[in-house]
């Protein structure tokens, strides 16, 4: 009864060796190889990274690779790396990673690399010696003159405008806030920042905090939030007082967190990229990485039905974020 | 008339906030902006009540914040399922009775302390609503805002019920035997025993009021607007602890009415407001807090010193 256990491993990786050699030989018979890549989400059941996904599969249909979609059903860096411990043993030809722990999983993604595996890695980025390039959803200043731009179109670029942030130590959205600044300074002159108030990732602090501007400010114009709890914090404020659409709404965050109130005109904007293009972004990236068709020192991917994209550095951008409003809200379930 | 003398100079220190506020902001007492700020804190005040019995009762409960989101979680996915809101009230309360009964099992029947208790229920609760929840704001259904109500129906219903709890609990407190048994054992459990009070059952009785006021607090913070946020009670047990201090609560029980809660409550809830509306950045926010609650304990043990000269 003892030995079964102990020769059943022994004998599968034997199968697996096997199998990968027959894999091997097939991909490298040239001709009809097909790709096989590796998409692993930060957390599979997450209707952000499904969505991913979506934009994933039409890339590999569109390139006739073969996508394996596998990560944690919940966020959990230690499995991101057992599963990516499995491709490597599986032989994929490219692991494109979104990284929980940046440290955590990068050892994993260098041994990858060691194995002949080529590494990308998109929304989340590992060490840069542990991929090749990261497909960059959005710059830090991308985000700041996308949500400049919205607020300045929406009150005319003119008037007095408020902040709501993360809290006031956060680095990302502190960049965020930089740039709205000198976006603002640069072309909106009539446009006056009169307040960046922390909400501590809080919803209900956001909302009092909102309240307390709208009343601190009886000129307020618009009102921004950079992080996702703060934009139906904001937008709920704004609707109690009775002013919406009288004082504007917008921010970063997930159009479903927001739907309710963009049909209803409280919030005018909800800026974000869009998610199923990340993903079909990334597969296009790994794949043309795993056939040497994109190599350290480009500055310019063609991106399939997403056009020329810019690479700055080992970054592939993949442009301007998106701005979901009233009339586009409603196609997007993430 | 000396008992009261902390809940009276806190409430005049209020009094002073809101009077510089009458002359320098005016705007700040608009009729909308003021109801949506009072009843926004309406949920810390309930929180605040239950503590300050927790804390009469000479022990803390740093849970009550994850013991919020956590019954907020559970209240909204019972509303969300379809379920009539009266059945996610309840849900709810169930909810917060259980973890509360658990503290209480912990601290009042194997003697454990509460302050290890409840910090590890507090990050087991928040653990598990992190991993559930993913952080996700979870979206109600329509009819649950403001219970199906106007927005000014629902904020007086909210502020109605605390007004209602506040005096209730206050009565309570004063005239039934349970509510005497609490400061008893609060100011010393042995003497309270030889008296005849069951102090543990005391201590349980306690926990589990903590437990469903959390409750009921989460009940009111959901109906304020369509969605809920699994970390809405964050940092709630700081802010609940700070006013119930500042109340006049002793921080070694058995001393302090309910009553002082609120003017402890309404101070360090409108040094932000107030901050705002002098046009000053919010960094001091943390720190006039910080400075109300110093001298409120100050003033705790200068109190204590000079009972123990006189006694």
């Amino acid at each position: 009864m003892k030995t079964i256990p102990r020769v059943l491993p022994l004998f599968l990786t034997c199968i697996a060796a096997v199998s990968m050699v027959g894999c091997k030989s097939q991909t490298s018979s040239g001709g009809g190889e097909k790709l096989t890549i590796g998409l692993l989400p930060k957390s599979k059941g997450n209707q952000y990274f499904v969505t991913c996904e979506k934009g994933a599969r039409l890339a590999a249909a569109d390139l006739g690779a073969e996508l394996l979609f596998d990560g944690p059903t919940n966020t959990d860096p230690a499995k991101q790396n057992e599963i990516v411990e499995n491709w490597i043993s599986l032989g994929v030809d490219v692991i494109a990673a979104a990284c929980e722990n940046k440290d955590g999983i990068s050892t994993a993604l260098k041994k990858a690399q060691q194995a002949g595996i080529k590494v990308v890695t998109y929304d989340a980025d590992a060490q840069p010696d542990a991929r090749s390039f990261f497909v960059n959803q959005a710059t830090e200043q991308g985000i700041g003159d996308q949500l400049m731009d919205t607020a300045a179109a929406l009150t005319g670029g003119e008037g007095e405008f408020a902040i709501i942030t993360a809290t006031l130590t956060a680095a990302n959205t502190n960049e965020w806030i930089k740039y709205i600044k000198e976006r603002q300074a640069a072309k909106y002159p009539n446009m006056k920042l009169v307040e960046v108030k922390p909400c501590d990732d809080q919803k209900d602090k956001a909302q009092q905090e909102t309240t307390n501007l709208l009343s601190a400010y009886p000129n307020l114009k618009a009102v921004i939030a950079v992080c996702s709890p703060g934009v139906p914090g904001a937008a709920e404020a704004v609707k109690q007082a009775g002013k919406a659409g009288q004082v504007k709404v917008l921010g970063l965050g997930l159009p479903s967190e927001n739907k309710a109130y963009v049909k209803e005109g409280v919030t005018q904007a909800v800026v974000l990229w869009k998610v199923e293009d990340l993903g079909y972004l990334t597969v296009q990236v790994a794949a043309a990485v795993a056939q040497g068709k994109l190599q350290a020192g480009a500055t310019e991917f063609d991106a399939g039905k997403l056009g020329k994209l810019e690479i700055q550095g080992d970054n592939v951008l993949l442009g301007k974020p998106f701005v979901f409003t009233k009339e586009n809200i409603d196609q997007f379930d993430f | 008339m000396k008992k009261y003398s902390r809940e009276w100079s806190v409430a005049a220190a209020f009094g002073l906030l809101m009077l510089s506020l009458l002359i320098v902001a005016p705007h700040f007492f608009h009729w909308q902006p003021l109801l949506s700020r009072v009843t926004s804190q309406m949920p810390a005040m309930v929180v605040a009540l239950g503590v300050a019995l927790v804390i009469i009762s000479r022990q803390i409960d740093i849970s009550i914040g994850a013991q919020f989101s956590m019954c907020a979680v559970i209240a909204g996915l019972v509303a969300a399922s379809g379920l009539p809101l009266g059945v996610a009230i309840l849900a709810a309360i169930a909810c917060g009775a259980l973890m509360g009964a658990l503290n209480g099992l912990l601290v009042a029947y194997l003697g454990l302390p509460s302050i290890v208790v409840t910090l590890a229920t507090m990050v087991t609760w928040q653990e598990a609503l992190r991993l559930w929840q993913q952080g996700r704001l979870l979206n109600l259904p329509e009819g649950i805002q403001w219970f199906g109500q106007s927005q000014a129906q629902g904020q007086a219903i909210v502020i109605g019920a605390t007004a209602l709890l506040l005096i209730l609990l206050s009565w309570l407190m004063k005239n039934i035997a349970a509510g005497r048994a609490i400061y008893a054992v609060g100011s010393d459990a042995e003497a309270a025993r030889l008296a005849g009070i069951n102090p543990q059952r005391t201590t349980f009785g306690v926990f589990v009021s903590m437990g469903v006021l959390a409750a009921l607090a989460a009940v009111m913070n959901l109906v304020q607007s369509p969605q809920i946020q699994p970390s809405c009670g964050d940092g709630m047990e700081l802010k609940a602890i700070a006013a119930a201090v500042v109340g006049g609560i002793a921080i070694r029980g058995g001393r302090g009415t309910l009553w002082g809660v609120l003017p402890g409550l309404l101070l360090l809830a409108n040094v932000n407001p107030a901050l705002t509306h002098f046009h000053q950045p919010p960094y001091w926010e943390k720190a006039i807090q910080g400075l109300v609650i110093i001298l409120a304990v100050v003033a705790d043990g200068w109190n204590q010193k000079k009972q123990s000269k006189n006694g």
